[in-house]
């Protein structure tokens, strides 16, 4: 699962044209990251499409931090594989 | 309305000769060509195989390296010529002139390729799978309103897409703002892009030289060779502004605008109609509305783009509208050197008519070399030439209908 939270770091820190190393996994994305709500919906479709998920829009609520979305990645991958 | 005097104060070009306002001037002036292979996409399935490309484009040397990722070619070509003139003007937008100040930008086909690009994502990845940030560059106004975001300016945004005549329809939208006091200082422009879903477009219908049988990929307008456009692409913003404004600030004035009209004659779609007076009530018009006879302009800046009908259609229009005087003045056709580059082509007349007029100095149009009896009119040649330019007449006309004339002078 390390895979997984380095390739949504990567994912993250290309949208939020930040290097990787600065996106700290508790660092706050609006505070601490300057990331827009543009950006946010930009992360929940560029993790759709890479893991072919669908997460509910309303978890763009939970997209606060690198953890928290890792988080929520993880749990829809987890259903999409069992469903599968 | 107020008879209020406007200036040029301002340029911003990112051309295929040449970016900024030096460059630009230097290739312009030496009859430079921008026209090269195309390297933004592969032609080896086309028989034209050039265009007049904006090279050596790096966005981020205007703009900053944030935020670029997700903005398409025309609105990185835009937002660089806005940046461009804006310090080329000296001006500052600041809360104070904010919403003194409007955007008005030319585009027609600016959108086409993100329109594509986004579709084709959306097919083979499934709707769902799109990428939203990408959704906005998909509309017409993307790039003129992108402006209006990064530089904040807070007066009017404005998108023309009326054809060949969109750069300067652009201009003459800035002049009718700031006459009626909706703005002191306008960015009025025009952008369009190189891609390869506007260059098939055209390449099918016939429009494109170097595609028939035993004919030469060159832009030569009004040389009897010509037998179709070379496509171009770039930017072109100018910084309009209320005369006062402008010696308030102390401004450097390259021109001053008088006036412009258009003039729209419905014609067969997609051909030239040769019995159209649309162009010449275009320059009747901008004469009339500049207080000027034809006896006046120094220098026509032609919109021919080596198009056998467009050259032959504006050779009539200046016959029908300069009479005996058609035969002297000086004429010169851009595209020779840019390209047809729709709705920028114009603003890049006008933006080489100030130049011509700051430095009295007429651009030459270059590859001429076969005349064409129907086109007898005196080009301006090889280097170019000195001349005492008071008055200088810009030309943009389409196949569609659309006609337009604006007339710019030496600020006295």
């Amino acid at each position: 699962m390390q895979d997984i939270d380095n390739e949504i770091r990567n994912l993250v820190a290309e949208i939020i044209e930040k290097d990787p190393s600065e996106v700290g996994g508790e660092a706050r994305f609006i505070e601490d990251l300057g990331v827009d709500s543009m950006m946010a919906l930009e992360i929940l479709a560029a993790l759709e499409k890479k893991y072919k998920i669908a997460i509910p829009e309303d978890k763009l609520a939970e997209f606060t931090t690198l953890n928290s979305i890792i988080k929520v990645a993880k749990q829809y991958i987890a259903a999409s594989q069992t469903n599968a | 309305m107020p008879n209020k005097r406007i200036v040029i104060t301002g340029l911003g070009i990112i051309s295929p000769n040449g970016i900024g306002v030096d460059d630009f001037s230097r290739a312009v002036f030496n009859g430079e060509s921008g026209i090269k292979p195309i390297t933004l996409f592969d032609t080896a399935d086309f028989k034209a195989k050039t265009a007049g490309e904006v090279i050596n484009f790096e966005p981020a040397k205007f703009l900053g390296d944030k935020g670029l990722r997700v903005l398409d070619r025309s609105t990185k070509l835009l937002n660089s010529a806005a940046r461009l003139a804006l310090d080329d003007a000296g001006l500052d937008i600041t809360e104070e002139n904010s919403r003194e100040t409007g955007v008005v930008i030319g585009t027609n086909l600016g959108s086409l390729k993100s329109i594509s690009d986004y579709d084709r994502e959306a097919i083979l990845e499934g709707p769902r799978y799109v990428n939203p940030a990408l959704f906005p560059n998909t509309v017409v106004n993307a790039p003129a309103s992108q402006v209006s975001i990064r530089f904040n300016i807070k007066g009017f945004n404005v998108t023309i897409s009326t054809g060949f005549t969109s750069g300067l329809e652009s201009i003459n939208y800035a002049l009718n703002a700031i006459r009626l006091g909706r703005a002191k200082t306008v960015l009025a422009g025009a952008v369009e892009e190189l891609c390869i879903q506007t260059f098939i477009g055209f390449y099918k219908l016939g429009c494109l030289a170097g595609t028939k049988n035993n004919s030469i990929e060159l832009s030569c307008p009004f040389d009897k060779r010509r037998n179709g456009l070379v496509f171009g692409e770039g930017s072109c913003v100018l910084v309009l502004e209320d005369l006062d404004s402008a010696l308030y600030r102390n401004a450097k004035i390259y021109a001053e605008v008088k006036a412009g009209a258009t003039a729209f004659e419905p014609a067969g779609l997609g051909r030239y109609n040769l019995n159209s007076e649309g162009l010449s009530r275009a320059m009747d018009q901008a004469l009339k509305g500049s207080g000027l006879s034809s006896k006046d302009i120094g220098y026509i800046s032609s919109a021919a783009n080596s198009t056998v009908d467009a050259d032959l259609y504006e050779t009539k229009s200046i016959k029908n509208i300069f009479k005996d005087y058609a035969k002297k003045v000086k004429i010169s056709a851009l595209k020779s050197m840019l390209g047809e580059s729709f709705s920028a082509s114009a603003s890049f007349q006008v933006a080489s008519a100030a130049l011509a007029i700051k430095k009295q100095i007429i651009p030459p149009t270059i590859n001429y070399q076969d005349k064409d009896f129907d086109c007898d009119l005196d080009f301006v040649l090889g280097d170019g030439c000195e001349e005492n330019i008071d008055n200088c007449l810009v030309n943009a006309f389409g196949p569609f209908g659309e006609n337009a004339g604006l007339i710019i002078s030496k600020f006295k």
